[in-house]
Order: C-alpha cells, then structure tokens, then sequence
C-alpha cells in the first residue's frame, strides 16, 4: 500500500474504532467494556503493526535511492571511459622462430617482442612508438626504438609526422616488415636491416592521401627531410650504408625524399615510386668513431601490390648508391647496393592454408655478401593476425666461387600481431 | 682551406632546412585545430566504410575482424592506419563507423 494512502487511512481507522467503541456503551452496559477495552487494544496493535510495516518501507525507500545513486555514478564514469579526449592503446606484434641451417645444429633463435603504443589526442593529434625487445644469442635482451613520431593530422588529406620514422622509401620496410604481415619468416635478400633498403630516419614528414581517378582510388604521397644514413668503411672501402635512424646529423646535410603511390582500389592494384637525395659521410672506420667529408648519396626504388582472385602478387626495387670521394680518408670509391623481390602468396580459403613463393636478388660492391634467394613456404592462418609459417630458403652467390653469406636454411616461426 | 668552404656551405644550407621546417610548422599551427567537434571521429557513411575495408586492408595485410577490438581501439588503430596507407580523414571516419557498428 502506497505511504501517503496508510498515512491518509490511520485517522480515520482510529476514529471509527472510537466511535464503535461510544456506540457500543448503552447497549451492552458495563460487560461489553472489557471487550470494547480488547478491540480498541487490537486495533492499537495493529495501528503499531502498520507504523513498523510503514518504517521498514522508509528504509527499503532509503536503501533503493542510495543504490540509485551509485548506479548513476557507475554510468557517468562507464561514459567517460567511452569518450574521453585522449585515447590510449597498445598494438604491435611478436614471433618466435627456429632456424635449421645446412651444415648448422637447429636453434631456436628468434624471440621477439614489438608493442606498439598509441597515444591518441581526439582526431588531431596521435603519438604511436614501436619498441623491439628481443633475446640475442647470449641470452641478453636487446632493446631498440623502432620508431617514435608525434602525427599532427592538419586536414583531411596531410598528416606532419614528427621523430623518428621508418623510411618512407619503398614499401616492404615501412608496411610489410612486422612477421604478422610478413608471409614468410625472413625479409628477402637485401630488405633486412642496413642491405640495400632505407630502414628509418629522423626528421619531419608530410604524408597522406587523396581521391583520384573516381570510386576509391587515391594518390599516396609521403615526403621528408632527415638526417639521412652515414657510412661506416673498413680495409679502405665502404662496407655498409647504415640507416638506423640517426639521433645527430655529423656531416651537417640533410637528406630529402619520399614516395607516390596510385592505389587503383576496383583492380586491387598499387603501384609506387621512391626516391631521396642528399649528402653522407664515413663516420666509422673498423669500428672507430671518425670524422670524413661529405659525399653524394641517392635512393631509387619502384613497388607494386596486385591482388588478383586469391592471389597475392607483390614485388619491389630498391637502389642506394654513395658517390666517390677523391679526399676521403678512408674510402675513396663509392659504391651501389641494389636488390628487388617478387613474391606470390595463395590462400586456399576457407581453408587456414597458404602458400607462398619469393624469389630475391641482392647485389652490392662486394662479392662475398651478394645474394640470390628462392624461398618457398606453407602457412597455417589460425587468424587475420595469427599466423604460423615453415619455409625453405635456398641462398646462392651468384658471383662464381663465392661462399653465400647464409646457407640454405628451413625456417618456422609462429606470429601474432595485436 | 677545404674544410672551411664546406663549413661555410653547410651553415649556408642550415637556414634554408630551418626556413622550411619553420615554414612547415607555422602553416600547421595556422591550420590546427582544423574545427572543433563535440564528437570525434565524426559519423561516416557505413556502406562506404565496409567496402574500403574490402578493399585496403589487404594492401598489406588480412582484413582484422571488426570484432576484435572495441569502439575505441578501432579509433587509435584507423588513424594509425591513416598514417601507413595514406587514408583521408574520411576514408577513417567511414571505416570507423563500419567498425563501430559491426562489433
């Protein structure tokens, strides 16, 4: 019964059991008072009966209004955490491998750890940096800054990316490098760290998108300015270009560059351009810090992804080449470390089985580190992001002769990207 | 003799790489915040959103499940997208809303 109903009830139950008891006195005289006295104390108790029921529905009222409250609390904070300005989220990827070498005792050589971390200002601003941990042969934990850029998205169409960033030039290093990604377990010849393709710089980059040719084609487009590579040189040549993303700029020139790439979305077809330019110098000679005039240096690279059917085609080419430097100390002769890659990769869908085949040329100024690959491969797609693979390497030197620098290998690894 | 040329060239070329960077920064500051929104990213168009993410996903990698991360998630991973693909801002708030609605 609703509180404001008994509330309204109670008088007039006390005044109708009054005037029950007055009507009742000159008709049953003194022996009916005791039964009177008895009816007005029941009803006394059941006036005090329906006081506690009254209470005790106060208290259930009280209790329901505080929980209330909490609920709305509980809402409110479940809304912030819904929409708030900054977003934070950890992505990335990780692996474990093994390697069985020809002439080599299997090992389980590859354990690999790469969270990606984004920090997210609304839709204007976006920090994201890549750590890479990984155990090395000793057992020690080797830690890198992948990279790490503040993105400042300024319209639709432009982002200013800021820090360190993995080179725009080219398309394997920047975009399918993660093992997740990756179709096989190993980059291809001359696309690993410090070969023939640019790894990563720091600097500033403008890069994005836009509409053209119609339905949902766009133009791609990156372009930046860095510290560019530096050369390290040994027993008077230059043995590797090393584009680590270099925290200083020794030689005190900059290098400029970038990427276009037309993505014709209907014939699932992307075809890109690369290039960069500038100046670089020896700053490591057999391992010691030096200091070496400043010489020319270009990149030039082509890519393409077609996806025709079930097929996934991809191929690429890369060119970095150091000019002579006649008043060089310590290497006089420049030099051209080239490769390109092909690779087809089927999906028997629906099935988790695929397979792949590359095929890989690494070509540089010095014969024992030249390289030709054909690498073939069977997957197992437990998910977009999950993936475990086991290929076969057949590593040659094309220069007669010449001992290839990797042997041929069986390679497994398992890949989750996250 | 030749050291100090070079010396001379190189702080020659450091304002002009300054300049450019200036320059660069200044139009952003000019530009920034591009408008102001109660709510980020903005609906997109649905049916726009599913079919790019047919077909862009796949340039690189398999297409991920819409289901396998929430609402937010999607936010932070489409402009990180946007940054490696080269999307437009509404290339993202489209493929947002496909996201948002199919998870």
């Amino acid at each position: 019964m609703p509180r404001q109903a008994m509330q309204r009830r109670l008088p007039a139950l006390v005044a109708a059991a009054g005037l029950a008891a007055l009507s009742a006195v000159p008709a049953a005289g003194a022996a009916s008072e005791s039964a009177l006295r008895s009816e007005l104390e029941a009803l006394k108790q059941r006036i005090k009966e329906l006081e506690r029921k009254l209470e005790a529905r106060r208290q259930n009222e009280r209790q329901t209004e505080e929980k209330l409250a909490e609920l709305e609390k509980e809402v409110a904070s479940a809304a912030e955490w819904k929409s708030p300005n900054t977003l934070i989220h950890m992505a990335g990827y990780a692996d474990v491998g093994y390697t069985d070498a020809r002439g080599a005792s299997g090992t389980f050589d590859s354990v690999r750890f790469n969270p990606i971390v984004h920090y997210q200002y609304r839709d204007l601003v976006m920090l994201e940096s890549e750590l890479e941990l990984k155990v090395t042969e000793d057992g020690e934990t080797e830690t890198g800054l992948e990279y790490l850029t503040i993105d400042l998205f300024l319209n639709d169409y432009v982002a200013i990316v800021a820090g360190k960033f993995l080179s725009p030039v080219g398309w394997f290093r920047q975009n399918i490098h993660p093992s997740w990604i990756n179709r096989l377990p190993s980059a291809p010849a001359g696309f690993g760290h410090d070969q023939a393709a640019p790894n990563a710089d720091v600097g500033l980059q403008v890069r994005g998108g836009f509409p053209a040719f119609g339905g949902f084609n766009r133009v791609t487009y990156a372009v930046y300015v860095g510290n560019g590579p530096t050369l390290e040189a040994d027993g008077g040549e230059i043995e590797m270009i090393e584009t680590p993303g270099l925290g200083s700029d020794t030689d005190g020139e900059k290098v400029v560059g970038g990427r276009l790439g037309v993505f014709l979305a209907q014939r699932r077809l992307e075809l890109g351009v690369s290039g960069a330019t500038g100046k670089v110098s020896v700053t490591k000679n057999a391992g010691a810090s030096v200091s070496d005039g400043a010489r020319g240096y270009r990149v030039l690279g082509a890519d393409f992804t077609w996806r025709p059917w079930r097929l996934d085609l991809r191929g690429e080419y890369i060119r970095q080449e150091v000019d002579d430097l006649a008043s060089s100390a310590y290497a006089t002769e420049g030099g051209t470390w080239r490769a390109w890659y092909l690779q087809a990769a089927y999906r028997f869908r629906p099935t988790p089985w695929e397979v792949v085949a590359r095929y890989a040329d690494y070509d540089t100024p010095h014969d024992s580190k030249d390289l030709t690959q054909w690498a073939l491969g069977v997957n197992y797609v437990f998910a977009a992001n999950i993936v475990a693979k086991l290929a076969y390497e057949f590593n040659d030197n094309p220069n007669s002769g010449v001992a290839p620098s990797i042997d041929d290998r069986m390679l497994a690894q398992v890949a989750y990207g996250f | 003799m030749g050291n100090a040329m070079a010396k001379r060239k190189r702080s020659a070329n450091r304002p002009a790489a300054g300049v450019a960077a200036a320059g660069l920064l200044l139009a952003a500051a000019a530009a920034w915040p591009p408008a102001s929104r109660a709510e980020y990213p903005p609906k997109g168009d649905f049916a726009r959103g599913a079919r790019l993410w047919v077909l862009n996903c796949g340039r690189c990698h398999e297409a991920r499940d819409p289901k396998e991360l929430r609402d937010d998630q999607w936010i932070t991973t489409l402009y990180h997208m946007r940054v490696r693909g080269g999307l437009t801002g509404q290339d993202v708030r489209d493929l947002y809303t496909f996201m948002e609605r199919s998870n």
